[in-house]
């Protein structure tokens, strides 16, 4: 038992560390205390960081949560529109929006022109004029359909010993355009007719003198109430093109009822009679038609020629025809070069003279000094103009007038006009004059 | 009056010498009128320039023409030409197809006229 004892007494000493007996210096003691301390103060500190980082990490993760919270609430909020717009779209189709201005369906806009001037004729006094004013209004109903209207406005002194003056405001045409397709236009209503090309291209501020010619005037129906069928059809690609106008109206008629050739009238049938009838005045339309055709060599040089003429009855009875044929003309050679004329013959029976046959021509040119290339202000604004004219009624009278004159370009659209007109007359009313005339066209 | 009556009085004389300074005067007017074209046809024939020596044979179709280039051939025919500008687009749709059946235009160059208006409107 005591051997038993001392032996484990031996192996336990020998497991037991020996006991250190080394000796430590107070320096390397308070170094090694310094050492914990920084040591301790370190561990706070980075106790401390990751308190704060803890912190800061529990708010992202909050905010994480709250974003994929919204993000749950819009996708579920999309997909309830989708639902309803579906849902709407079979039950009611879009309307349709115009995607810009140009594709508005309708459209009203006035056109047209005025004229203000200074005559002076010889024997008279010299007076200013309000010579026209002549709005054109256009509707647009459509990519195909137009309606236009125009009017004429002169203002009169009254008769002797009644003051003041009337205004008189005038339909000069009104008519409905279906273009039916790219070589046809259906119209119908008060037409301008087609009967040479100064009324429907030369009136107003398109006409370079202020006078218009003395046998469109004279011999011409400026207008018919009926119908009409007119386009152009392209000869290649060149630019060349045939046009046409085909129409039938109610036709000239007699003022009286009578066949007696100082009754006839050009522009009094439009089908309501003063007693508010509907009825022509006489038996049967008159039909017309113009043929041309537009040679352009290029831009600003062309030749266009057409033909066109008209005939139907004119007395009440019907027994008497009214014919009228025109030759047309128009030249450019160049920007600033410009000729056109009409030769005119209108043929018509009658009760007290017999047949009855009038003709007249005009031509008339006119050139833009910007041509001369001189780079002067006011003359690269000036056209020189000048027309011929002849008539012969038919009926006694024949009126030979020279007019020569300037147009001023205040811009493309405001001219200041002037010509003197010398005529030679067996009709003593026809007497010299000067014409200063302001022109807009809008 | 009567323009050829001449009387015993010598006043016929005093008409027909008023007759035959009107006729001088109209005829001076014609030659001015004759003069006018004549300078304006020679000016503007002068301006075009002589033809091509040696003239190439075509050997393509011509190309077609441009909106612009119709728009030249066409839209001072009758009147001052109108820029673009002038209007809107809307507007000048309206107003080409007035300018369509006045002037009896081929559709298909009407098209292209109004593309052009349309495009260089600005507005």
């Amino acid at each position: 038992m005591i051997f038993g004892l001392l032996a484990a007494g031996c192996i336990t000493g020998m497991e037991l560390p020996p006991r250190a007996a080394a000796e430590v210096s107070d320096a390397d003691f308070n170094a090694l205390k310094e050492t914990v301390q920084k040591l301790a103060d370190q561990l706070h500190s980075l106790q401390q960081t990751n308190l704060i980082e803890e912190q800061t990490h529990e708010k992202d993760v909050q905010e994480l949560q709250q974003l994929q919270a919204k993000l749950a609430e819009t996708q579920q909020t999309a997909a309830d529109a989708e639902q309803k717009t579906v849902a709407a779209a079979q039950t009611q189709p879009l309307p349709r929006v115009p995607i810009d201005e140009a594709t508005v369906n309708h459209n009203f806009q006035i056109l047209g022109d005025a004229e203000f001037q200074y005559d002076k004729a010889s024997g008279q006094k010299g007076s200013f004029l309000l010579a026209d004013f002549a709005p054109i209004f256009l509707y647009r109903g459509g990519d195909n359909i137009l309606f236009e209207a125009g009017f004429d406005t002169t203002i009169q002194n009254n008769a002797t010993n009644s003051p003041g003056y009337t205004t008189t405001f005038n339909l000069s045409f009104a008519q409905l355009d279906y273009v039916m397709n790219d070589y046809m236009t259906l119209c119908a209503g008060e037409l301008l007719l087609p009967l040479g090309t100064y009324t429907e291209r030369g009136a107003g501020w398109l006409n370079k003198i202020p006078d218009d010619p003395l046998a469109v005037d004279a011999l011409l129906p400026g207008s018919g109430v009926g119908a009409e069928l007119r386009g152009g059809i392209p000869l290649g690609d060149a630019g060349k093109f045939i046009n046409y106008s085909v129409y039938g109206v109610n036709g000239p008629s007699s003022a009286d009822g009578t066949g007696n050739a100082g009754a006839l009238d050009l522009g009094g049938n439009v089908g309501l009679r003063s007693d508010d009838a509907v009825a022509n005045l006489h038996s049967d339309p008159s039909g017309g038609a113009r043929l041309g055709i537009f040679l352009p060599f290029k831009p600003h040089y062309d030749l266009e020629l057409g033909i066109s003429g008209q005939s139907g009855e004119w007395d009440n009875a019907g027994t008497h025809l009214w014919s009228a044929g025109v030759f047309d003309a128009a030249l450019h050679l160049g920007p600033n070069f410009e000729a056109k004329g009409e030769y005119i013959q209108t043929r018509f029976g009658s009760d007290d003279l017999g047949q009855i046959s009038q003709h007249g021509w005009w031509a008339q040119a006119g050139y833009k000094l910007a041509g001369l290339n001189l780079e002067l202000p006011v003359i690269n604004d000036l056209e020189m103009v000048a027309r011929y004219d002849f008539l012969n009624d038919g009926l006694g009278t024949k009126t030979q007038r020279c007019t020569t004159g300037f147009i001023y370009y205040i811009t493309n659209t405001l001219l200041f006009e002037g010509d003197y007109e010398f005529l030679h007359s067996n009709d003593p009313s026809q007497v010299n004059q000067l014409i200063l005339q302001l022109s807009y066209g809008f | 009056m009567e323009i050829d009556d001449l009387g015993a009085d010598g006043n016929g004389t005093t008409v027909n010498s008023m007759v035959m300074k009107k006729q001088k005067v109209v005829s001076w007017g014609g030659w001015a009128l004759a003069a006018v074209c004549l300078i304006g046809l020679g000016l503007s024939l002068a301006k075009a320039g002589p033809p091509d020596q040696k003239a190439e044979p075509q050997k393509s179709a011509p190309r077609k023409l441009t909106g612009a280039e119709l728009y030249s051939m066409h839209c001072n025919r009758c009147h001052p030409e109108r820029y673009p500008t002038e209007r809107t687009a809307a507007q000048w749709k309206t107003i080409m197809l007035h300018m369509q059946v006045r002037a009896n235009i081929p559709g298909s160059q009407a098209k292209l006229i109004l593309q052009y208006l349309q495009e260089n409107s600005g507005r």
